[in-house]
């Protein structure tokens, strides 16, 4: 067995190996960049390596530093995690050649699956069907607009060297092609430093299946059923599960068997995972790509295969042969995951950033998470926007979605604009919970992050109670913490036991009765005709999360206090309450309406100074609170952020240029819907 | 001698004593009078002014007060009082004369206030108008209760000549002798303009209603008739000018009914009057919470400026503030909140806006809430990041030496606990006067990114080595050689802490804790100074 490896990664996945390692007794190596020099994954290893500057090329990119890290530090191996370096046959065949252990399949045959081109060409002869497509790299818009006409429209332009979605362009008919050819060049450049791409047969609803596979080096080759990964946003994976409600045993077998053909042929080695897609219409699938690494949703197979794949991993690269045999394998239940994102579903899951001011999460059974922040970590714009996975299991899918929700409903997260409460709502959205998935379910059911479908009642008294108990019982306390000062006469009255309060969001609005019962803690609550039995905790107004039980189901929330609205998050839908007395509603009406204040068309700049950079271009889209300008004063440097969203028009000032108070920096081209209160509220 | 009666007096003795079924009669007809009094009154300038008032967003003054209050507990005075009528032949009198005066509680506690009717002749003020909100005004102080003045009035009722401008004074004396005695707020709800504006100016506190509420000394009329420049109400005077620009109003609310609820929360928050300690809210947040993210919060490049709020919230209980003047200078951050369930006034530089320098406006934001928080012994928290004061002649022509003053004489005055935490910078005179152990405050911690120096370290080095970089072969090199040196010698807080003047670094992680262990041992500190009248703030 491995003495000490070194972890090639950063994040979730560096914290979850090294907890493996821990645990068999394998002594750790993290390497970092200067922006993670205060990083979680640093403290949890044994020892750490200091990479280089923040950006990936000069830290987790850097071949060489890396394997010379793993030589001072008397590693064995190196593991890849995912992403960076995970699946570069150069880095592979480097660690290799200086006689280090890489935690993965062979150099050659990374580099013979991880590019799609001759990955296709490979499983088309092993008899893996392979969807319609041209075979060869594509490198200018010539010679895709020719080949275009043979594969027809819509049709889909996939960067050649690629991962995780990220270039890919769907074209709907020939006038769109250009400006798709070029877009996919661009960040395929960017992205893997290459400008050549595929084009293929775009299909409809499909879902995305995968089959986790394992080989050893004697030739044994396994797989763990399916995970569906068919939530998707910009081409990304969201939210997956195992098993998938649209495999049953005869698919999963011949996908299983397939995959394993595939891995067995190509001379696999480790985990690795075979992605297919899903025509559900007709029960065909095909063969997408093959991922020669840990795959970032490997704790939902874990959880029913009741596996630790690192382990295995590690077991692997260190000679031992598998001991488990395909007919041996036993799953157990449902897992589901949810992967957390620093990105603001609103605006088109733009990628955000900055300091996480608040954390919390909840202890919840059958609920595993995988994180690495803590209060105080910083999310830069040098990475991958995944914050944490939060995992549930249960015995049916039922289950496991319950647990992965209420985890959710209870995770808090303050400082930036997260996608937790977007999962949520993808997980409690009815076709979710039917099962019925595909790779467009988000834009089929969400619009600006938020659910098509109005949310069922009794959800929204559910929320419409939290808050007003919140409310009533802080009121309370500060009338309890005014008693010193109260006058002494007469001051032994009776207290009220039922209030009356009028709840109020958006569109919605509700009347509530608390009635208190004898018993304390205990409320019985009537939220228009309905009738519902509370217990509450012992408030700790400090808090932002508040956990009832409601007829008897306990039920987490996670809100934000204002003293006259409260921001309240429960299965997803969040909504900001007000809470009015009986008289204060009486008199609403008369107030005036709030002013539509239309959206800021100039970025002016706040204080005298000298511009040093300028963060955008000319018809740049740009959303609210986005930096676009740094400017120096008072020998500081700050940012100034865009007062709306919309589309740079003009640019008044260049890098060098002093400025005054009240200068137009950027004209903007706003957007016609002004941004609501919920927004501030969020920044609050 | 014997007086011989009148005629009448013959008739009436003779007449029988009235029956007990006249008697009923007689007192039933006293009540239904007195309630028809009261009813006539009760409506104020009638229900088309009242619906009127409606129209335009507003609350009648009578609903402001049952807003304002806690339910069923207003008590209220001179209900029947009426003015004497006025010359112009106008002799008619007018139902409360145009305000609504008495006293409620608000959560429990006793409050004064008075709440001028607009539907009653524009809620001008006369002299009984006046009359009744000296009374109050007079328990108030007498009590030791807050008073809250909701202000919608047109200003002084002309009729009455003399006598209303006599009035406005006997207002401002009141306002002025119960400064520092009992916290007096003002909300401006409707028009308030003239003489009327100082009123609320010499207040504690005042809100301001956007969109229906304005305040200024001469109107649009008069500006356009002297300077020939056309200007509206809100320009001139509407809460946004005055919450972001003049630095009038503390407070801005879109609404009526926000509006009094955010008094209601800013009374909680304080105590009653100059003898009590302000109220104990336990949001049961522990004492101890220590916060991981204030390690990281000062990023790692000095010219980097980051959200002092982050802190302010880390610090307080429940992340509850209340802050004073948010939109007006920026640039220093003012407000209330809760330690260990005890009310505090917070002071921080704000590096996110002009880097936190003090300024003109900063300095006299602070400097009022200083004062106002040691009167009503109200213990400071200080945060510091402070790179100095404004340089620029804009700033020193606008008298900067005097504002500076400001608030360093509110400080120095401040009996209170005190204590400073510098964040970050601490340079210059600016550190002297944020607070500083050598101006009396009583407990200094420093962060340990603390820099404190009497200036940045490359203008340090300018001077000192002055004769030396420009005598270099390479001046550049030699500079920043001699920036890094005198960075790494003077620019920590350990110097500092060295001589005493910072009584421990501490880890920002702790910031809380230490605070609140502070508060704890200085609530028995005494507070005397010698007798004098009053000192010579630099006004």
């Amino acid at each position: 067995m491995l003495k000490k490896i070194l972890i090639a990664n950063r994040g979730e996945i560096a914290i979850r190996i090294i907890r493996t390692c821990k645990r068999m007794g394998i002594k750790t190596v993290a390497v970092y960049s200067e922006g993670d020099s205060r990083s979680l994954h640093i403290r949890e290893a044994d020892e750490k390596a200091f990479l280089g500057g923040s950006r990936p090329e000069e830290s987790y990119l850097a071949k060489e530093k890396i394997i010379e890290a793993a030589r001072t530090h008397m590693c064995q191996a190196v593991h890849p995690g995912y992403g960076f370096l995970s699946e570069n046959p150069e880095f592979a065949d480097m660690v290799a050649q200086s006689g280090l252990v890489f935690i993965g399949p062979p150099a050659s045959v990374i580099a013979t699956l991880g590019d799609k081109m001759t990955a296709k060409a490979f499983v088309e002869k092993l008899g893996i069907p392979v969807k319609p497509g041209h075979k060869d790299r594509i490198s200018t818009f010539t010679e895709a607009a020719a080949i275009a006409e043979h594969i027809g429209y819509p049709l889909m332009l996939r960067p050649a060297r690629a991962g995780g979605g990220r270039g890919i362009r769907v074209v709907e008919n020939s006038a769109n092609l250009r400006s798709a050819v070029e877009a996919c060049q661009n960040e395929a450049r960017k992205a893997f430093g290459g400008d050549e791409f595929f084009m293929e047969r775009y299909i409809d609803r499909i879902r995305h299946i995968e089959i986790q596979v394992l080989a050893d080096n004697y030739g044994n080759v396994i797989h763990l059923g399916e995970r569906e990964c068919s939530i998707q946003r910009r081409y990304q994976k969201i939210i997956e599960e195992t098993p998938s409600t649209a495999v049953d045993d005869t698919l999963r077998e011949r996908m299983g068997e397939m995959a394993c053909r595939l891995a067995r042929e190509a001379g696999y080695r480790n985990a690795g995972t075979v992605e297919f897609i899903l025509d559900e219409s007709d029960g065909s699938f095909y063969f997408l790509e093959m991922n020669t690494r840990l795959q970032v949703e490997h704790p939902v197979t874990e959880m029913v295969y009741r596996l630790d794949l690192v382990e295995l991993q590690l077991r692997i690269a260190s000679g031992e042969k598998l001991t488990i045999w395909q007919k041996d394998i036993l799953r157990n239940g449902w897992a589901v995951e949810a992967r957390i994102c620093a990105e603001d579903p609103a605006r088109n899951f733009l990628p955000v950033t900055g300091m996480i001011t608040r954390y919390a999460t909840a202890n919840i059974k059958n609920v595993r998470i995988d994180s690495s922040i803590e209060a105080g970590s910083f999310v830069s714009t040098h990475y991958d926007s995944l914050l944490a996975k939060v995992i549930g299991w249960g015995e049916t899918r039922k289950d496991a979605l319950e647990s992965l929700t209420q985890a959710l409903n209870a995770y808090h997260i303050e400082g930036l604009i997260t996608n937790v409460d977007f999962v949520n709502a993808v997980l409690n959205h009815p076709s979710f919970i039917a099962g019925d998935l595909s790779t467009d379910f988000i834009d089929e059911h969400f619009e600006h992050g938020r659910m098509k479908l109005p949310p069922p009642e009794e959800w929204l008294h559910y929320m419409a109670i939290a808050v007003t108990l919140v409310y009533h019982n802080r009121q309370f306390l500060v009338h309890e913490s005014l008693k010193p000062m109260m006058a002494k006469v007469g001051a032994l009255q009776q207290t009220k036991d039922h209030f009356t309060y009028m709840v109020k969001g958006d569109d919605d609005f509700f009347a509530l009765r608390l009635i208190k019962n004898p018993v304390p803690q205990s409320w019985t609550v009537m939220a228009d005709g309905h009738k519902y039995q509370i217990v509450t905790p012992e408030f700790e107004f400090y808090r932002r999360r508040l956990k009832l039980r409601i007829d008897g189901k306990t039920q987490f929330f996670h809100m934000r206090y204002r003293e006259n609205k409260i921001w309240v998050a429960y299965r997803g839908v969040t909504r900001v309450l007000g809470i009015y007395s009986p008289l204060e509603w009486k008199l609403y009406h008369y107030m005036p309406r709030p002013k539509v204040i239309p959206p800021e068309d100039v970025v002016r700049c706040p204080m005298p100074g000298m511009v040093v950079t300028i963060l955008v271009k000319t018809g740049e889209r740009i959303y609210r609170g986005q930096d676009l300008v740094s400017i120096e004063s008072m020998k500081m440097e700050s940012f100034v952020a865009s007062p709306s969203d919309g589309l740079i028009e003009k640019i008044n000032v260049k890098p060098g240029q002093a400025v005054e108070t009240g200068d137009i920096l950027i004209q903007l081209k706003t957007d016609t819907v002004p941004t609501e209160e919920e927004v501030d509220i969020f920044y609050g | 001698m014997k007086e011989r009666g009148t005629r009448k007096d013959i008739r009436e003795k003779k007449k029988k004593p009235p029956s007990p079924h006249e008697a009923v009669q007689e007192s039933q007809r006293t009540l239904k009078a007195l309630e028809d009094m009261r009813n006539d009154t009760m409506k104020g300038g009638g229900i088309e002014l009242i619906e009127e008032q409606h129209r335009r967003g507003k609350l009648t003054a009578r609903e402001r007060i049952e807003l304002l209050l806690d339910e069923g507990s207003f008590e209220e005075f001179d209900l029947l009082k009426t003015g004497r009528g006025g010359a112009f032949g106008r002799e008619q009198t007018y139902p409360g004369d145009g305000v609504v005066t008495g006293h409620g509680t608000i959560d429990g506690r006793e409050v004064f206030t008075f709440s001028q009717d607009f539907t009653v002749r524009g809620g001008s003020l006369g002299e009984a108008h006046s009359q009744k909100i000296s009374k109050v005004m007079d328990h108030a102080v007498r009590v030791g209760a807050p008073i809250i003045g909701l202000n919608d009035s047109g200003g002084a009722r002309i009729q009455e000549g003399v006598d209303a401008l006599a009035s406005y004074g006997d207002i401002f004396k009141r306002n002025a002798l119960a400064s520092g005695i009992i916290p007096q707020i003002s909300c401006i709800m409707g028009p308030c303009a003239g003489g009327a504006v100082y009123s609320p100016a010499l207040t504690d506190f005042i809100f301001m209603v956007e969109d229906t509420s304005y305040m200024y000394v001469t109107g649009p009329n008069v500006v356009e008739t002297v300077t020939h420049t056309e200007i509206t109400h809100e320009d001139l005077g509407g809460a946004k000018i005055h919450a972001e620009k003049s630095g009038v109003a503390h407070f801005i609310l879109p609404n009526d009914i926000m509006c009094l609820r955010e008094v209601r929360r800013l009374i909680n928050y304080l105590p009653s009057n100059n003898r009590q300690r302000a109220p104990i809210l336990d949001l049961s947040d522990p004492v101890g919470r220590t916060d991981p993210a204030l390690d990281y919060l000062v990023p790692e490049n000095p010219n980097q400026s980051y959200d002092m709020k982050v802190a302010i919230n880390s610090i307080l209980d429940g992340a509850e503030f209340l802050e004073v003047q948010p939109h007006y200078a920026r640039n220093i951050v003012c407000g209330f909140g809760r330690m260990g369930g005890q009310t505090i006034g917070l002071v921080a530089n704000q590096p996110s806006v002009l880097a936190g320098v003090l300024d003109n406006n900063a300095s006299n934001k602070a400097a009022r809430f200083v004062r106002f928080c040691d009167v009503f012994n109200i213990p400071l928290i200080c945060l510091v990041d402070v790179p100095g004061f404004m340089p620029g002649p804009e700033q020193e022509q606008g008298g900067i030496i005097r504002h500076g003053a400001k608030l360093l004489y509110a400080f120095i005055e401040a009996t209170v606990p005190r204590i400073t935490v510098i964040v970050r910078k601490a340079y210059g005179g600016a550190y002297v006067v944020m607070n500083s152990k050598h101006i009396g405050s009583d407990i200094n911690y420093a962060w340990p990114t603390a820099e404190i120096a009497v200036l940045g370290p490359k203008g340090a080095a300018e001077v000192i080595y002055r004769k030396e970089i420009q005598s270099a072969a390479d001046p550049e090199k030699t500079l920043s050689l001699r920036t890094e040196e005198y960075r790494q010698t003077y620019v920590n807080p350990f110097l500092s802490a060295r001589r005493g003047y910072i009584d421990d670094v501490i880890f920002p992680r702790d910031t809380r804790h230490r605070i609140i262990r502070s508060l704890q041992f200085l609530e028995g500190k005494k507070r005397e100074r010698p007798e004098r009248l009053h000192g010579n703030i630099p006004l």
